[in-house]
């Protein structure tokens, strides 16, 4: 799958773990495996939340492609029936029906950057459900998409839920703000990139 | 006369089973119905791919037990909090042979359903396939199976009817305000030191005391009345797929560490072997975190020296909630996994071990060798 190094430079004030690996369509098509190859230094400071993240990677679908893919699934996320009596998905049994994949995809994103701005060198997130939807609106191009999601964080086994509320245009930055119902006050971030409102949609060299 | 009668008993006991006749009148088969009104299923038609309810898995352990009744015998265990009957099911091949027992439970934690998933097609597996598969008859010669198919009943039914995310059990503390103890962390080892928690609503609550909870209690009887003898300790979870040794409650090596890494290696790439899934073995204070008052660590420190934690598929996509379409790939890959671990425990104790075999044996093939020089 890819490798891991772990480098504790003095472990109290900086943390780094380089990886390699590859990675997949989230919706494997039919017998089109499109592999693509990352490598990436992630970089904690002070054990604070929010890491550093270098990647490059290469063989991914090219940017046309994937635009065009986006607004495919644009087109197919507008033609949905308003999914707002919606809950839990995937439901007890691990099932998400077919119409309502790209909703838990989005929420998924979403929920990444959340991920992100949590994860520590010891906090691991994962995101266990998409627990019920707000608002689901689609115009001007845009998906509009308030929910809330239970997150598991690894290491106290806690679940943790979340509201979140992103908009989503094909082609352009996503927009994510968030509150999560924690037990811990939140911290400051590793490293100085973005605030709450934009996060990378597109993997590029930083 | 008395003799001649003996005989005579002794032959209708033995011709029925020999000739395959229901041991059964219809008469108790009839009464196990389901008691959702649903009309009356049988094993054949039960799926080990799909969850089940907490009813359904006491009906199927009813059938098994009755189906199998050769090799299988379900007992008592005791009782859990909410005053539910807990059952393991024994499965021994009748011999005189002295046995050694490996002993399994799944579901320890409520919301990791895969887990009893597995204890059930473990069970399956090895009945299925005992009479006709020599790798599984020759481990039964001498090891009984002990399976717990869930371990947290109580903590299970509140996973099917309020919160599907739950851990822990459903003991009730401070007067009702506040419930569940996390049983992995109950267990009487290094109890609440590390990686637990005192406060009730936390979600790694170590309990009111050592041992405190009812099925903390029903195991560690059991397991310590039976310690000499049973081999292997098995505790089945999700999710994370790993395979970790003790110790949770210190990053200090058990005496046989470097056996038990090797053992866990083999069956990890036994495991991967068959649908390529990929699992990482050590100790669980080093790969995970630490913890104090699990069961593998207690069972390893009261002299079981095989005592393992499975953490099943996956690894966070789903991650507890992991789809019933996966159940099948999980459980073949995990059996896989379970079986190469009681192949190196069978090994370790008698394959050199029965010196009537070996000396037997040995005789044979030097008689066979001199004779062959005559030749």
């Amino acid at each position: 799958m890819g490798s891991v190094s772990i480098f504790q430079i003095n472990a109290e004030k900086e943390c780094t773990v380089d990886l390699v690996f590859t990675t997949e369509r989230h919706n494997p098509e039919e017998g089109e495996e499109h592999l693509g190859k990352c490598s990436a230094r992630v970089l904690f400071r002070n054990q604070k939340p929010r890491p550093v993240i270098n990647i490059t990677c290469t063989r991914l679908t090219e940017k046309n492609k994937r635009q065009q893919e986006d607004y495919l699934l644009y087109k197919q996320m507008e033609q949905l029936r308003n999914p707002l009596d919606v809950v839990n998905i995937p439901d007890s049994h691990g099932h998400v029906g077919p119409s309502l994949r790209p909703i838990w995809e989005l929420a998924f994103l979403g929920s990444s950057y959340v991920m992100w701005e949590k994860t520590t060198q010891f906090l691991h997130y994962y995101m266990a459900q998409l627990s019920s939807v707000k608002q689901w609106k689609t115009n001007d191009g845009a998906i509009d998409f308030d929910y809330t999601v239970l997150l598991h964080e690894f290491s106290t086994q806690e679940i943790i839920p979340c509201r979140i509320h992103l908009v989503w245009s094909p082609g352009k930055p996503l927009k994510v703000k968030y509150h999560c119902q924690e037990l811990q006050a939140p911290e400051e971030a590793s490293g100085t990139e973005g605030g709450s409102a934009v996060a990378p949609t597109e993997l590029s060299n930083f | 006369m008395k003799p001649l009668l003996g005989t005579l008993y002794l032959l209708g006991m033995l011709v029925p089973r020999g000739l395959g006749y229901d041991r059964f009148p219809a008469r108790h088969r009839r009464e196990v119905v389901d008691k959702t009104g649903s009309p009356w299923r049988s094993l054949e038609t039960y799926s080990y791919d799909r969850y089940h309810p907490m009813e359904e898995i006491y009906q199927w352990m009813n059938q098994i037990s009755e189906k199998y009744t050769e090799v299988v015998t379900q007992h008592f265990l005791g009782m859990t909090y909410e005053t539910r009957p807990l059952y393991y099911l024994q499965i021994s091949q009748p011999s005189n042979n002295p046995k050694k027992i490996i002993w399994m439970d799944c579901g320890i934690h409520a919301r990791e359903w895969i887990a009893p998933a597995f204890c059930q097609w473990f069970v399956k597996e090895i009945l299925q396939n005992y009479k006709d598969n020599s790798r599984i008859r020759g481990f039964l010669k001498n090891l009984d199976f002990y399976v717990l198919p869930v371990l947290n009943i109580d903590g299970y039914i509140y996973t099917w009817t309020t919160d599907r995310l739950w851990r822990k059990s459903r003991s009730s503390h401070n007067n009702g305000t506040c419930f569940g103890t996390d049983l992995n962390r109950n267990f009487n080892i290094s109890w609440c030191s590390t990686g637990a928690s005192q406060n009730c609503e936390d979600i790694t609550f170590c309990g009111t005391g050592p041992a405190s909870e009812p099925e903390t209690q029903a195991v560690s009887s059991l397991i310590e009345s039976q310690k000499e003898n049973v081999v292997c300790f098995l505790t089945i979870h999700s999710y994370g797929q790993l395979i970790l040794t003790p110790y949770g409650y210190t990053t200090n090596k058990s005496s046989n560490h470097e056996e038990l890494i090797q053992v866990g290696q083999k069956a990890a790439n036994a495991l991967k072997a068959k649908h390529g899934t990929n699992y990482r073995v050590g100790a669980s204070a080093d790969i995970l975190y630490t913890t104090s008052g699990s069961s593998k660590d207690w069972a390893h420190d009261i002299g079981i020296p095989f005592s393992y934690t499975v953490e099943l598929r996956d690894n966070g996509t789903f991650g507890f909630i992991l789809p019933e379409t996966q159940i099948q790939a999980t459980c073949e890959e995990t059996m896989e996994a379970i079986l190469s671990i009681v192949d190196d425990v069978y090994a370790k104790y008698w394959s050199s071990n029965s010196a009537g075999k070996v000396t037997s044996t040995a005789v044979v093939l030097s008689l066979l060798t001199s004779f062959t020089s005559l030749l």
